[in-house]
């Protein structure tokens, strides 16, 4: 459990973030500029807030108003900074012990070795940092904050100064790590693939603000505002009127297309909304037999594509549209060529209900 | 012959030539203008039959002994004062910072008899605070007391720059590790800053020590020339040319040999205390 709400004054910003969450993975995500760094230092106690209160675990580390403000010393909070901030003049096995006190010469050993085992270090113990790799240099800070038993875990972008190969080897043992201990693992990336992958709960920060937190679906899947659909890269955020709304569906008029939309909110027929699809979730087909037999079906061409390693992304302008393009898809390059796709064809597609999301508009 | 293509790289490797024949020159210019005056001093002071008589004599060994003393205790105080003062200057701001950061680089730009006058004028007997310490019994001008103020007005500079650019080094960042890793400020200080600083400090006071020892101007002006009490090497020096050149000579080349072996030794610890970037 992290319960946290504070406030702090800086000359060209101001944060103001609230969020509680009970997920033992919370992910702070957000562009850089945010305040997800400052949020994790408060946390840790080199930051000290205007006015607020962080409770972790139960245990209450700050609060303005008893006046409660626990030094980093006694937060028992592992902190990972962003370049790992390994001591360059202890070696792998004294930068793991560092924290290590009240324990006997033996008792400090073992737990060292235990750590560098864990972390797959231990024929690393005698090295300085400067002689390993990145991933290495993150595996020994990771060893390091661990290795007192904190209450809760702090990593600020774990994967940020790394190439990308190494990164999922990476992902992988933060993954492991989150399942051989039971401590709150809580992170800052602006990466939303690591967001979605390793977040049970995310906290989506904006402009020293918490705009949504909650599930990783609930964020990535029903975005409670545009900015936040923006941020969560839902590719088709598009807007459209209402034409009724009853008993758990939606009926939207988009463009030239009229769209059912599964959703329990109650809105004005009439009235203009904010819906997003994600570029994933459209199904394709060529457009060559006659009619549609499928539910929001609909047909455009393909008038621009960007070919990626793995994805394909199509950009689509619907029949008598004048806009350059009105929406994205996203598909598998097997797929692409199995349909036997190409720019300017013109193809068919489909969106079931329950993939478009209505954003609540505000005061709703 | 060559095709046109090569004329050119040939035109610059001459011109390349010729520019590094003018920077040797002028290397050697400098080098020789560094060198001469040492040799210059050695050999007239290891020519002299009478060496050992002249280093061996009460005021040469007096001040030698003075200063050795005086500058031990100098460079401790710059140390012990000088290093926490860094660590403030290299890690917080506060109103006036900018104020005491050019106040502690003063002594290194003002004429050091200036700096003498100004000890006078604040802890002679008729200075700021002298007259309390008059009334408290504390004499403090023409003292051994007051070379060793002296000499730590005049070479602290040196020691709290060095540190401070030290301290400044060290990522915050690790400081702040060690916090939540448990230490308190002070064994972080000495677990983290001091020992990735140590470079630095090490270069900081041999700069400090060898100023203190080349001491001159503020410690005539504020503890005098006195044999035995106040009269350090440098004072030696130039109060013993009255009496002829072979004292001043020999105590000349013995402070030659004791710095070069200093900035040796020097040398050494700081490859040893490797870089950490």
């Amino acid at each position: 459990m992290l319960d946290v709400r504070i406030s702090r004054s800086f000359r060209d910003f101001q944060l103001d973030v609230a969020f509680s969450t009970e997920g033992q993975t919370v992910v702070l995500f957000g562009p850089s500029g945010a305040g997800k760094s400052v949020t994790l230092r408060s946390i840790a106690g080199i930051v000290t807030p205007d006015a607020g209160r962080i409770e972790v675990e139960g245990r209450l580390l700050y609060d303005s108003a008893l006046g409660v403000n626990l030094p980093p010393q006694q937060r028992r909070v592992g902190y990972v900074p962003q370049r790992y901030a390994l001591f360059p003049h202890l070696t792998v096995a004294e930068n793991v012990a560092f924290g290590l006190r009240g324990l006997s010469a033996e008792a400090k050993r073992a737990r060292v070795v235990q750590m560098l085992d864990v972390m797959g270090l231990h024929e690393l113990d005698g090295h300085r940092p400067q002689e390993l790799s990145g991933g290495q240099q993150q595996r020994v800070a990771l060893a390091r904050a661990m290795a007192f038993q904190p209450d809760i875990l702090l990593l600020d972008e774990p994967f940020g100064a790394l190439d990308a190969g190494i990164r999922s080897e990476l992902r992988q043992g933060l993954l492991a790590l989150r399942q051989a201990s039971s401590v709150t693992l809580v992170m800052v990336t602006h990466d939303l693939g690591e967001a979605f992958l390793l977040g049970e709960k995310i906290v989506v920060l904006d402009k020293g603000r918490v705009l949504q937190s909650g599930s990783r679906e609930d964020v990535f899947y029903r975005p409670q505002s545009r900015r936040v659909a923006e941020l969560v890269g839902i590719g088709n955020i598009l807007r459209g009127s209402i034409r009724s709304s009853q008993g758990g569906s939606l009926e939207l008029d988009w463009r030239q297309v009229r769209l059912r939309v599964a959703s329990n909110l109650q809105l004005m027929p009439g009235s203009e909304v904010d819906f997003c699809i994600r570029p994933t979730q459209i199904m394709i087909r060529p457009a060559n037999r006659d009619g549609y037999e499928r539910e929001n079906a609909f047909c455009g061409d393909i008038v621009e594509e960007v070919v990626g390693a793995e994805m394909h992304r199509l950009f689509i302008r619907l029949d008598r549209s004048q806009a350059r393009y009105d929406l994205e898809i996203e598909l598998p390059g097997y797929v692409y060529f199995r349909l036997g796709l190409d720019t300017r064809k013109r193809i068919e597609m489909s969106v079931r209900p329950e993939m478009i999301h209505v954003i609540a508009p505000a005061g709703v | 012959m060559a095709r046109p293509g090569t004329a050119q790289p040939r035109l610059a490797s001459g011109t390349a030539m010729l520019e590094g024949a003018a920077v040797a020159m002028l290397s050697v210019v400098v080098v020789l203008f560094l060198a001469l005056p040492i040799i210059g001093v050695l050999d007239k002071a290891f020519r002299n039959a009478d060496f050992l008589d002249s280093v061996s004599s009460a005021a040469a060994t007096d001040a030698l002994r003075l200063s050795a003393i005086t500058t031990a205790i100098s460079l401790a105080l710059i140390i012990g004062l000088g290093t926490p003062l860094a660590y403030v200057l290299a890690r917080s701001r506060f109103p006036g910072y900018q104020v005491i950061d050019t106040l502690v680089d003063l002594p290194m730009v003002l004429p050091p008899a200036v700096g003498g006058l100004g000890l006078l004028m604040a802890f002679g007997r008729r200075g700021l605070i002298g007259g309390w310490l008059d009334d408290a019994g504390i004499e403090l001008a023409f003292t051994t007391t007051a070379v060793i103020m002296a000499q730590t007005f005049v070479a602290s500079p040196l020691y709290i720059r060095a540190a401070k650019a030290g301290f400044e080094s060290v990522s915050a960042e690790l400081e702040d590790v060690s916090y939540t890793l448990g230490m308190s400020r002070t064994r972080t200080f000495l677990r983290v800053a001091v020992p990735l600083a140590r470079p630095s400090l090490l270069a900081g006071a041999v700069m400090a020590w060898a100023r203190a020892l080349g001491e001159f101007g503020a410690t005539i002006m504020f503890a005098g020339s006195i044999q035995g009490r106040t009269q350090t090497l440098s004072l030696a020096i130039y109060r013993s040319l009255e009496t002829g050149l072979d004292v001043p000579l020999a105590l000349s080349a013995v402070l030659i040999l004791v710095s070069f072996a200093v900035l040796i030794v020097f040398r050494i610890l700081a490859r040893r205390s490797a870089v950490y970037i």
